[in-house]
C-alpha cells in the first residue's frame, strides 16, 4: 500500500493552490466538499449501476488524490486505494427522504484531512424499491463543476453501455495531463502575456465591494434561496437576446452584474466562473481547473440596453482569451491580499450545461448541495432558458440572512424583467415592483384629515377654553391663559395699526421672556407671520438677513437695540400696548406663519418659508401621537431661530398646557437644566444629542423623571439612548426633518427596549411621504443607501424670496404629478419594517479603503470605553485623497493616550480604528448648539530628535513620511505606532521596505522594533532580526547601566505583548521579554519549567546580562520568574507576578479542555475572549487570527502553531511543576476584578518565598497587560525596583 | 437528417457572425470568437440533430477537421 507520503509525489496546480491555501488557513472547514446526489426513479438495474460506479472510479485518477504540505509547498500524490460505493437502506426509515438528506448533509459537513482520507465518498441510498439517491461528495482540490458533470454523464455511460448496449466510453486521461498543462502554461510565454493583460484590465479598480458590506470571507457554511426562474422571464430573455443576436448567457451576466453595480456604486467587479477547459487536453478529464475571472461591469444606464451588452459581451470575450491567468495570482499581483481587500465580489455562475444525466429507463433529477466557497453572494442559474432553469442565491451567512437573500432574489428577478423590457438601464429602478407598492402604501397611511385652519386660530380658542389655567411661566412668574390673551390681543392691534396683516412679515429679537411668547402670538394674532432673530448672532449676519426679508417692524428690547441700523424699523418691548382687541388676523392655512434663516451653501443665509397648514399639521400630529395634555409642563429653551422651537413655543398653547420659559443661558448648562427640570416638574423637554450626551454624562441628571424627551437636530445614537435610560425615567423619541419640512416628518421611539444600531429616524408623520431614492430618482429597496426626499402637507413654501434655489430642492415628484419632493441633502436607507435609517448628509459620505463606516458606530464604541465624556470621530482629509478617521474625545478623567485605542480595538475591526485622537476639554458648539464640525482641530503627529543619518534610517525616514503622511522625514528616534501607525499601515510598512530593499522584515520586526533607528538596523543587516520571534527581544531601550527588567511570556510564548508595560518603564532602565525558544518548531519542548527556566538564565548570560535583574510576568510567566529568581538566588532584583498564582493550584483543577487553551491566543492577541464565544475550535481561532490585522494573524504558519502546541504544553509544564522557595521577596499583583469565588490570592505564594508583598488592580486575569492595566500597574513596578536597589 | 460536417460548418458560422466559408478546416474556433457557451449551445443543437457526442468532446480540441475526424473515427452520427 502507498498510502502514505512515500508514494511519487507532484507539485498541486496553480488551479489547486488557491483552494489549498485557504484550506489550510482553516483545516477544519468542510466548505470545499462540493457535492450533489441523484435522484433515480424507477428500477434501475442495480448490479449495472454499481459496476458503472465501480468503472468510473477506475478511470477516475483524481478520487484518489491525497495533499500533503512538502518541503517545497503542498503537493499531491495517488494514493492506491479508490473510494468505493457504499449503499444504504432506508426503506425502513420513518421518513427516508429526510433521513438520506441529513445523512448527506452530515457527510458534506464533514471536514477531511486530506493526507489520510478518501477526497471522495458515493453512497446510494434506497428509499423504497423504485427511489433512490446516488450521493456523490468530492473535495473541491479533486474536482471543480463541469469535472463533476463529466464523471457523472460517466456513469450514466456506463450504465446505458451495461444496459442498454450504448457506446462504451473512451476511459478518461491520466490526471498528469492536467499537471503538464499546468506546467506549459506557467513555463510558457503566454502566462507573462495574460499577466499583463490583466494588469492593464484591472487599472484603476476601486474598491472592490459586494452589497452588504464588511469582510467577505467564506465560512464553514451558506444560505441559499432556490426559485425556478419564471417561465415568461426565461421566454423573454430567449426573445431578447435572439432579437439582438446576442447570446442570452452574455444577457444575463450583463443584466445581473447591471442589478449588482446598483448595489455597489455604479461598478461591479464580479467573478466569472471560467471553465478553462476550452481547446486543452484536461477539457475532458475530471479535475480542478476551473479559475474565476474578474469581470468590471459598469453599465452605461443611458445607452440603449443591446448597445451596451453588445461591448460587454466583447470585453467578456477578450478577458476569456485571458482566461488560464489565475486570480489568485492576480489578486497578488494587485496587492489585494489581506483585509478586507479583494479581486471580486459576487459571483455569477452561469451552468447551461447542468443537466442531470439520462440513464436508460430510469427518470433521474440531479440536486446540487455544495460548490464551494461561498465568500459573499454567487448566482448561479442552472439550465437553459428552453429546459427550464433553477436560480440559486447562494450567499455568505456572515453577510445576508435569509430575508435579505430571498429579497436579492425576488428584486433580481424583477429588474430581469423589467430590463428586458425597457430601452435602456436607467428606465428600470432597483427596487422591485412589490417593494415599490409597499413604500408607497406606507406613505399613503400616514393620510389624516387636518382642520383646514391656522396655528393662531387654534390657540385663540384655547385661551377661550381655559382663561385661569396657567399659560406661560418665566423666572417663577405665571401668566394665565387669560392674561396672555390680553396682552398678546394688545401687541397684536398695535402692530395691525402699523400695517401687520397676512403676507407681511415681522422679526423678533428677545430673549427668553413673557414679551418673546407674546410678540410671537401677537405677531400671528395680526395675520402677519414672525421672523425670529438670535440676539446671539453677529450685527452683521442680522443685517443681511433684515435686508433679505424687509420686515415691517423689528420687535426688540432696549439692551438690544446696538444690533440694529439706527434706521431699522424697531418696536422696543416696553412699548407694547397692553389693552385692545385685533381685528381678526385674516389668515389662512396658506399663508406664512414663520420664516426661519438657515445658513446657505453659498455663505448666505436663505429663509425658509413655512405656512400655516404645514405647521398645523406637524403640532397636532405631535399633540395627538404623544397624548399631550393640560396637565404637560413643557420646557422651552431652544433658540428661537432654530425651528425646535415652534413646538416648543406653541404646543402648549394648544393644550391648555404650561409653557415653562428657561432663563437665558440655561440650555447650555447641564446644572441648572436639571434644577429647572425638578423645580418647574417639566414634563416635557428637547435635547439636541450632542447636548443630551453631556447632560447625561453630568451627575446632576442622575435619576430625573422626564415624561418625553424628545431629540432631533443631530444623529441619536443607540448609546444615547442606552444612557438615557439608564438614567433618566422617561419617554425618549427621536425626531427627524429639516426646517424646510416645518420642524420634523419622522418619529421613532427610543424605547428602552429597543436595540436598533443604528437607530432609526423611523416612520413619517401624518400626511407626509419619506422617499429614499438613487441618483436618477428611482426608488431603492430597503438595505439600499440614497438619498432621503421628503414629501407631503408640511412641506416649505420654499426661500425666502429665492425661487432659483426653491426650484433647485424643491422638486417635482417623478411618480406623482403636481406633487412636490424636497430633496433633503441627507443619505439614508430604509429598514424592513420601513423604518428610515439616517446615514449622514449626502455631502459626507464616508468611505475608507472602500468600506462603507458609520462613525456613530465609533463613536459608540468609545463612549462605551467608559473613557470618554463626549466623543466625535469624523473622517478628515487632510491630505488630498487620504482620508483618515480621527476622534475628538472629552476624556473622563485624565486622558491616557492610546488607552482609548486599545480598548475599542476590542469591539470594532482594524479599519474602523480612529488613525487620532485629539483630547479635548470640550466640543466645538455652533450658537444652536450643534457639533461645530469646521472647529475640529486637524491632528498632529510629531517627534524631536537627531536626524536620520545612515542610508537604512533615511529610507526608513522617508517610508515613514509617506505612509504616515508626516510633513517631513522623522527622526531616528521615531516611533512607527507613537506617529499613528497602526497595525495595518504596519502592514504596509513591511510591504514597502520590502519593494525597497528586497527583503521582508515581517511585520515583527515592526513590532519588535518600531523605532526607526532601531529598524533600520534591523534592515540595514547590522543587527539579526528572526522576526521577533528570538529568545531574548529588546521591548524597550532604556539606561544600560541600571538593573533591566526581563519580562517573562504567559503561556504562548511570545512577548510581544508587553510591549505597552515595557514602554511605560523605559527609559530608566532596558526592558527585555524573554519568549519561548520552542516558537521555532524545530526546537524539542522543554522537560519542565526549572529547565525553561534554567535555559533562559543561560541565554541571558550569552548576551551579556550577568548582574542583577528584575523579573516579572505575567500568569504563566509569573511560574517562570519565581522558577528563575529560585535559581538565579541573589542576581534576582525585584520578582514580580502578576496575576499568577502556584502550580499547585492548578494540578488540583480538572484538566483544561482544549478550547480553553486556544482561547488563552486570542487574548494574547489582543483580543477579549469573552467578545469571541463563537471562536471554539483551534480551525475557527486560528482563522480569526490570521484574517485579522494582529501581528499574531501575520505569523508563518509553523510559528502560529506552534504557539498553538505552546499554549497546550505550557498547561503540562505547570502542572508538573513543584516549587521551592526563593530567597529574596515577591511582590504578587492580583487582578481584583477576577476569580470572584475561587479563593486565588497572593497568599497562596507564601511558602514559596521569603515575604510576599501584595498588590491589586481593578482589572481582569486577561487584561493585566492591556494599556489600561498598565497605567496602574507601571508605577506599581518602578517603585518596587527602586525598592530593591535597582 | 444526418449531421454533416458542412451543417456543423454552418451552425458554428450563424453563432459568431461569420460566413461559412470563413470557417477552414484546421481554423482555431476560440481564436474566432467561439467561446464555451456558445459551444454549448451548439452542442445542444448538435444533440438534438442526433450527434452522440457531450459537449467536451468539442472541447478537447479547437478545430472543426479534428472535431469531425472524431466523430467519423467513432461513428457518433446517426
Amino acid at each position: 500500500m502507498t498510502d502514505g507520503p512515500g508514494a511519487a509525489s507532484f507539485a498541486l496546480t496553480e488551479a489547486q493552490e488557491g483552494l489549498w491555501y485557504f484550506q489550510a488557513l482553516d483545516v477544519e472547514n468542510p466548505i470545499l466538499n462540493t457535492g450533489q446526489y441523484l435522484e433515480l426513479s424507477g428500477r434501475p438495474d442495480l448490479s449495472a449501476l454499481r459496476e458503472a460506479m465501480a468503472r468510473m472510479i477506475a478511470e477516475t485518477e483524481a478520487l484518489r488524490l491525497r495533499f500533503r504540505r512538502g518541503p517545497r509547498g503542498p503537493e499531491q500524490w495517488l494514493s492506491d486505494n479508490a473510494p468505493v460505493l457504499a449503499e444504504a437502506d432506508l426503506t425502513q426509515s420513518a421518513d427516508p427522504a429526510a433521513e438520506a438528506m441529513a445523512l448527506m448533509q452530515a457527510d458534506t459537513a464533514r471536514a477531511l484531512d486530506l493526507r489520510r482520507d478518501q477526497i471522495a465518498a458515493f453512497t446510494l441510498y434506497r428509499l423504497s424499491a423504485e427511489r433512490f439517491f446516488l450521493y456523490q461528495r468530492i473535495h473541491h482540490l479533486g474536482i471543480d463543476g463541469y469535472g463533476f458533470v463529466l464523471l457523472t454523464n460517466r456513469i450514466a455511460e456506463h450504465y446505458n453501455h451495461l444496459t442498454a448496449g450504448g457506446p462504451a466510453p473512451l476511459p478518461f486521461r491520466p490526471i498528469e495531463t492536467a499537471s503538464a498543462e499546468d506546467q506549459a502554461y506557467r513555463n510558457g510565454p503566454k502566462r507573462s502575456e495574460d499577466a499583463a493583460w490583466w494588469k492593464a484590465a484591472m487599472a484603476g479598480l476601486p474598491e472592490v465591494q459586494g452589497p452588504t458590506p464588511g469582510r467577505a470571507v467564506s465560512g464553514s457554511g451558506f444560505l441559499r434561496h432556490s426559485v425556478w426562474m419564471p417561465q415568461d422571464l426565461r421566454a423573454a430573455l430567449a426573445a431578447f437576446s435572439e432579437h439582438h443576436d446576442l447570446n442570452w448567457t452574455d444577457v444575463l451576466t450583463g443584466l445581473t452584474g447591471a442589478y449588482l453595480a446598483r448595489w455597489t456604486g455604479g461598478e461591479v467587479v464580479a467573478g466569472l466562473p471560467f471553465m478553462a477547459r476550452m481547446g486543452r487536453k484536461v477539457a475532458r478529464l475530471p479535475c480542478m481547473v476551473m479559475n474565476v475571472l474578474p469581470q468590471r461591469i459598469r453599465p452605461d444606464e443611458e445607452a440603449p440596453l443591446p448597445d451596451w451588452l453588445r461591448g460587454f459581451t466583447v470585453e467578456m470575450r477578450e478577458a476569456r482569451k485571458h482566461g488560464l491567468y489565475r486570480s489568485e495570482q492576480l489578486r497578488r499581483d494587485l496587492g489585494l491580499v489581506g483585509g478586507a481587500r479583494r479581486l471580486y465580489g459576487p459571483l455569477i455562475n452561469i451552468q447551461p450545461f447542468d443537466r442531470p444525466p439520462v440513464f436508460a429507463g430510469i427518470d433521474v433529477k440531479l440536486h446540487i448541495l455544495g460548490a464551494g466557497a461561498v465568500d459573499d453572494l454567487t448566482l448561479t442559474f442552472r439550465g437553459d432558458p428552453d429546459s427550464g432553469m433553477l436560480f440559486e442565491v447562494d450567499a455568505n451567512p456572515a453577510l445576508y440572512d435569509e430575508k435579505a437573500i430571498a429579497g436579492h432574489s425576488a428584486r433580481l428577478i424583477a429588474f430581469l424583467r423589467a430590463a428586458l423590457a425597457a430601452e435602456n438601464l436607467a428606465r428600470v429602478p432597483t427596487a422591485s415592483p412589490e417593494e415599490v407598492a409597499q413604500i408607497d402604501a406606507r406613505n399613503a397611511a400616514t393620510a389624516h384629515e387636518i382642520p383646514g385652519t391656522t396655528l393662531i386660530a387654534l390657540i385663540e380658542a384655547q385661551m377661550k377654553a381655559s382663561p385661569g389655567a396657567p399659560a406661560l411661566s418665566f423666572r417663577g412668574e405665571v401668566l394665565t391663559y387669560a392674561e396672555v390673551d390680553r396682552r398678546s390681543a394688545a401687541l397684536a392691534l398695535q402692530l395691525q395699526a402699523m400695517g401687520a396683516g397676512p403676507g407681511q412679515i415681522i422679526a423678533v429679537a428677545l430673549e427668553r421672556s413673557f414679551e418673546l411668547s407674546i410678540a410671537l402670538l401677537a405677531i400671528q394674532r395680526a395675520g402677519a407671520a414672525y421672523l425670529p432673530l438670535d440676539p446671539d448672532h453677529p450685527a452683521d449676519r442680522i443685517a443681511t438677513i433684515l435686508r433679505l426679508a424687509t420686515p415691517l417692524r423689528v420687535i426688540t428690547s432696549p439692551d438690544l437695540t446696538g444690533l440694529f441700523a439706527p434706521d431699522a424699523p424697531l418696536l422696543l418691548s416696553p412699548d407694547f400696548a397692553t389693552s385692545g382687541q385685533p381685528a381678526p388676523s385674516g389668515a389662512g392655512p396658506e399663508d406664512m406663519a414663520y420664516i426661519i434663516f438657515t445658513s446657505g451653501s453659498t455663505g448666505e443665509p436663505k429663509g425658509v418659508v413655512i405656512e400655516h397648514r404645514a405647521i398645523v399639521n406637524r403640532l397636532l400630529w405631535m399633540r395627538e401621537f404623544y397624548g399631550f395634555h393640560a396637565g404637560d409642563r413643557i420646557l422651552q429653551k431652544t433658540p428661537a431661530t432654530f425651528d425646535v422651537s415652534v413646538w416648543e413655543l406653541f404646543l402648549p398653547y394648544l393644550t391648555g398646557a404650561t409653557l415653562i420659559m428657561a432663563e437665558p443661558g440655561v440650555h447650555r448648562d447641564p446644572v441648572a437644566l436639571a434644577r429647572v427640570i425638578r423645580q418647574e416638574r417639566v414634563s416635557t423637554l428637547h435635547f439636541v444629542p450632542s447636548m443630551l450626551s453631556a447632560f447625561l454624562a453630568a451627575p446632576a441628571s442622575q435619576g430625573l423623571e422626564i415624561a418625553r424627551t424628545f431629540c432631533s437636530g443631530e444623529e441619536l445614537t443607540a448609546d444615547h439612548r442606552d444612557r438615557f435610560h439608564a438614567r433618566i425615567r422617561g419617554e425618549l423619541h427621536n425626531l427627524y426633518g429639516p426646517t424646510e419640512a416645518a420642524v420634523d416628518v419622522s418619529y421613532w421611539p427610543a424605547t428602552p427596549e429597543d436595540r436598533s444600531n443604528p437607530l432609526p429616524i423611523g416612520f413619517a408623520v401624518w400626511n407626509t411621504r419619506l422617499e429614499v431614492l438613487d441618483e436618477r430618482m428611482r426608488p431603492l429597496p430597503p438595505g439600499l443607501p440614497g438619498h432621503l426626499y421628503l414629501g407631503g402637507v408640511q412641506l416649505a413654501r420654499g426661500y425666502l424670496g429665492r425661487p432659483d434655489l426653491t426650484a433647485e430642492r424643491f422638486i417635482p415628484d417623478p411618480r406623482q404629478p403636481g406633487a412636490r419632493l424636497y430633496q433633503a441633502g441627507d443619505l439614508a436607507r430604509l429598514r424592513e419594517d420601513g423604518a428610515v435609517v439616517y446615514l449622514g448628509r449626502s455631502d459626507h459620505q464616508v468611505k475608507i479603503r472602500g468600506l462603507r463606516i458609520e462613525l456613530g458606530e465609533i463613536e459608540a464604541a468609545i463612549m462605551a470605553t467608559g473613557l470618554a465624556r463626549e466623543a466625535v470621530v469624523i473622517a478628515r482629509e487632510d491630505r488630498a485623497g487620504e482620508k483618515r478617521i480621527v476622534s475628538y474625545v472629552v476624556p473622563l478623567g485624565a486622558h491616557q493616550p492610546g488607552a482609548i485605542a486599545a480598548a475599542i480595538s476590542r469591539s470594532l475591526p482594524a479599519y474602523m480604528l480612529p488613525s487620532a485622537e485629539v483630547p479635548m476639554s470640550a466640543l466645538p458648539v455652533t450658537s444652536n448648539g450643534k457639533l461645530d464640525r469646521k472647529a475640529l482641530p486637524a491632528p498632529e503627529f510629531s517627534a524631536t530628535g537627531r536626524p536620520a543619518s545612515t542610508p537604512a534610517e533615511v529610507m526608513l525616514a522617508g517610508l515613514y513620511a509617506e505612509i504616515l503622511h508626516l510633513p517631513s522625514p522623522p527622526p531616528a528616534e521615531a516611533d512607527f505606532f507613537a506617529l499613528g501607525g497602526d497595525s495595518l499601515s504596519a502592514v504596509t510598512l513591511a510591504l514597502r521596505i520590502e519593494q525597497s530593499t528586497g527583503r521582508d522584515p515581517g511585520i515583527g520586526a515592526i513590532f519588535e522594533q518600531p523605532v526607526l533607528a532601531g529598524l533600520a538596523r534591523i534592515i540595514g543587516g547590522e543587527e539579526t532580526s528572526e522576526n521577533g520571534l528570538g529568545t531574548l527581544l529588546l521591548l524597550a531601550e532604556g539606561d544600560a547601566a541600571e538593573v533591566p527588567l526581563i519580562l517573562l511570556h504567559p503561556a504562548g510564548g511570545l512577548g510581544w505583548g508587553y510591549r505597552t508595560l515595557a514602554r511605560a518603564l523605559a527609559p530608566q532602565r532596558r526592558v527585555w521579554a524573554l519568549q519561548h525558544p520552542c516558537l521555532d518548531p524545530a526546537e524539542a519542548l522543554p522537560r519542565s519549567l526549572s529547565d525553561l527556566a534554567a535555559r533562559y538564565l543561560q541565554v541571558l548570560e550569552a548576551a551579556g546580562i550577568t548582574g542583577r535583574v528584575h523579573l516579572a510576568g505575567w500568569s504563566v510567566g509569573g511560574l517562570i520568574a519565581q522558577e528563575m529568581a529560585v535559581q538565579a538566588g541573589a542576581r534576582a532584583g525585584m520578582v514580580a507576578l502578576l496575576d499568577s498564582y502556584p502550580a499547585d493550584v492548578w494540578r488540583e483543577e480538572p484538566d483544561p479542555d482544549p478550547v480553553a487553551a486556544l482561547r488563552a491566543l486570542l487574548a494574547i492577541a489582543g483580543h477579549d475572549p469573552e467578545g469571541h464565544q463563537d471562536l471554539d475550535t483551534r480551525a475557527k481561532v486560528v482563522a480569526f487570527l490570521r484574517e485579522g490585522d494582529s501581528a499574531l494573524g501575520a505569523l508563518p504558519e509553523e510559528v502560529l502553531d506552534a504557539v498553538v502546541r505552546l499554549v497546550t504544553d505550557t498547561n503540562r509544564l505547570v502542572r508538573s511543576q513543584y516549587h521551592r522557595a526563593m530567597a529574596g521577596d515577591l511582590l504578587h499583583i492580583r487582578a481584583g476584578r477576577d476569580h470572584a469565588g475561587r479563593g486565588l490570592t497572593a497568599d497562596l505564594w507564601q511558602p514559596w518565598a521569603a515575604r510576599v508583598r501584595t498588590a491589586e488592580v481593578p482589572f481582569l486575569h486577561a487584561q493585566m497587560i492591556s494599556p489600561e492595566a498598565v497605567t496602574e500597574i507601571a508605577p506599581i513596578l518602578n517603585a518596587a525596583m527602586r525598592g530593591t536597589g535597582g | 437528417m444526418a449531421l454533416t460536417l458542412e451543417q456543423m460548418r454552418a451552425d458554428i458560422a450563424r453563432m459568431i457572425h461569420l460566413d461559412a466559408d470563413e470557417i477552414g478546416d484546421d481554423d482555431s474556433l476560440p481564436d474566432l470568437g467561439l467561446d464555451s457557451l456558445r459551444l454549448m449551445r451548439l452542442a445542444v443543437i448538435w444533440e438534438e440533430a442526433g450527434l452522440r457526442a457531450d459537449f467536451s468532446m468539442f472541447a478537447e480540441s479547437t478545430t472543426l477537421g479534428e472535431w469531425w475526424a472524431e466523430i467519423e473515427e467513432r461513428g457518433l452520427v446517426n
